[in-house]
């Protein structure tokens, strides 16, 4: 999957969290930027794999073969 | 030899030949617990009273030939995410200040069943969020982190306080305080144990399971708690088979895999050692080995953390909008960042999962059992936030306690940890040792046959400040 890099600055994050409904003050927004950037670029990482068809694994279902 | 030090399986041979009584064993244990616990806080609670009166109880049963079997009269420390009928259960957390339960979680019921007695709580990374346990301290190296994040139970129970110590698994939260306090611990098959009345952290990855010192013990333990709850949505009604059947078969011809992709990657060279050398073991009692390619390992930390956090964040959603300041600063923030995880996402890790378990599936056609190391280095120090290499390289010390670990969650896999031996600084270091669905009499058989052929499990750690 060939996909833009996500701008994540400290504004998007701020309305991110508004989208949320989570209420942050600046200081915890200058916190919170630079990990949910790490996760971000963790979560990109799964763009390696297409799934393509394969349904979601909600849990593990051991009849499943 | 103090009674606390007995193995479950000798203390519980004399408790039922009444050589040794339930109340002996609880005030050793408990004695243990006054000697170590200003160096450990192992315990967010206490229950002394209850627990004598418990030990009480089980002996006059005893003597009056109402013995319940193996577990009868013997300690456990239950973790604080547990809840427990009248006792304080708070997660290790402020925003659960004063909670008390007025109910057992079915687990809890369980081992009230089989006769245990409840020494106390064990402390958790606050929400089981976390794999460090900060209140609490390595018994082996008290500099040292006990793992998490049933960091209590693994330190309760190397120190001899507990002959058992329940703990839950959504990331390695029970293998990795084994690994690193040098116990041994089962985390079954998803869906194996009821998690009800356990305060869940990410309901599709959440186990829960015990820590014990020996693999027997850790086999009796599942026995008393596995089976099914329709009130939990995750169990399955699989017949739960007495997992001390056939403990001691050994296991010529079985067939273990060992990784030669990604779980040895960034390990330390004792723990490279330390579990190769285990692996020779097995193949000398009679086991083939073969190398196998592990299919997306190198998307567990991604996979396993877009669907942990905004399943924890779900979970807390309402508390962090009204109390956020209760929450210790690194749990805040995972809830935060989980807040701003898309759906998305969310659902192509889900996806991505469904591909792991396919694969897994087919790997455990080639082998019975995939062997690793559980944790890739020994305790970390207290305070520290990056583990480094020998390479150079720094990684967050969260993503390494919980890189090898988590494909067992991802996949519902059974998996045993056990103890194979010590760094030269002293500290344990342990493999893991992963199988097929509700094969766990298989896992623990390995288990224990090389606990036979070794002198690595079932140590006490002396506890020095």
């Amino acid at each position: 999957m060939v996909a833009p890099n996500r701008d994540l600055d400290t504004q998007t994050v701020t309305t991110l969290a508004r989208a949320a409904r989570l209420e942050l003050p600046a200081d915890r927004v200058d916190t919170l930027a630079p990990l949910t950037a790490d996760i971000y670029a963790l979560i990109d990482s799964l763009d390696a794999v297409s799934p393509g068809e394969v349904p979601p694994a909600t849990a593990f279902d051991a009849r499943r073969r | 030899m103090e009674p606390y030090e007995l193995p479950l399986t000798e203390a519980s041979a004399r408790i039922k030949a009444r050589e040794l009584s339930p109340v002996e064993l609880v005030d050793s244990a408990l004695a243990r617990l006054e000697q170590v616990e200003p160096h450990l806080n192992a315990f967010a609670c206490v229950t002394a009273d209850a627990a004598r009166n418990a030990a009480r109880m089980a002996q006059e049963e005893i003597a009056t030939g109402r013995y319940r079997g193996p577990l009868h009269g013997i300690p456990v420390g239950v973790k604080d995410l547990y809840d427990t009928a009248g006792v304080p259960t708070t997660s290790s957390s402020r925003v659960w200040e004063g909670r008390v339960p007025d109910a057992d979680a079915v687990t809890v019921e369980a081992l009230g069943r089989a006769g245990m007695v409840l020494l106390g709580k064990t402390h958790t990374h606050e929400f089981a969020y976390g794999p460090i346990t900060p209140t609490t301290r390595n018994p082996w190296n008290v500099g040292c982190i006990p793992g998490g994040s049933s960091g209590g139970s693994g330190a309760a129970v190397a120190a001899g306080v507990c002959t058992v110590g329940m703990g839950t698994d959504t990331a390695g939260s029970i293998r990795i305080p084994a690994a690193l306090c040098g116990t041994v611990g089962i985390k079954a098959t998803y869906g194996r144990v009821s998690r009800r009345g356990i305060a869940p952290l990410s309901w599709s990855l959440d186990h829960a399971g015990p820590l014990t010192r020996h693999v027997t013990d850790a086999a009796l333990v599942l026995g008393a708690i596995a089976g099914y709850d329709q009130r939990d949505p995750a169990c399955v009604d699989v017949p739960v088979p007495d997992y001390t059947q056939g403990l001691d078969d050994g296991i010529q011809g079985l067939r273990i895999g060992v990784p030669r992709n990604y779980f040895f990657e960034h390990v330390s060279t004792d723990v490279e050692r330390g579990v190769r050398q285990a692996i020779s073991v097995l193949e000398g009692l009679g086991a083939s080995v073969r190398e196998v390619e592990v299919p997306y390992a190198e998307l567990t930390l991604a996979t396993e953390w877009a669907i942990l956090m905004p399943e924890a964040s779900s979970y807390h959603q309402k508390h962090l909008r009204d109390r956020p300041d209760h929450y210790t600063p690194d749990v805040r923030e995972l809830l935060e960042a989980g807040e701003l995880i898309f759906a998305t996402d969310y659902i192509k890790a889900l996806r991505v999962r469904t591909l792991m378990q396919r694969a897994w599936a087919d790997l455990l056609d080639e082998v019975d059992i995939v062997v690793t190391p559980g944790m890739p280095c020994a305790a970390p120090e207290a305070g520290a936030t990056d583990v480094t290499w020998e390479d150079g390289a720094a990684e967050n010390i969260t993503f390494a306690l919980t890189r090898l670990t988590s494909p067992s969650n991802l996949t519902g896999l059974p998996t045993l940890a056990v103890p194979v031996g010590f760094d030269p600084a002293g500290l344990p270091v342990g493999m893991q040792i992963i199988g097929r669905p509700f094969e766990e009499a298989t896992i623990l058989r390995v288990g224990r046959a090389y606990e036979a052929a070794s002198d690595t499990v079932g140590r006490i750690a002396d506890v020095t400040a």
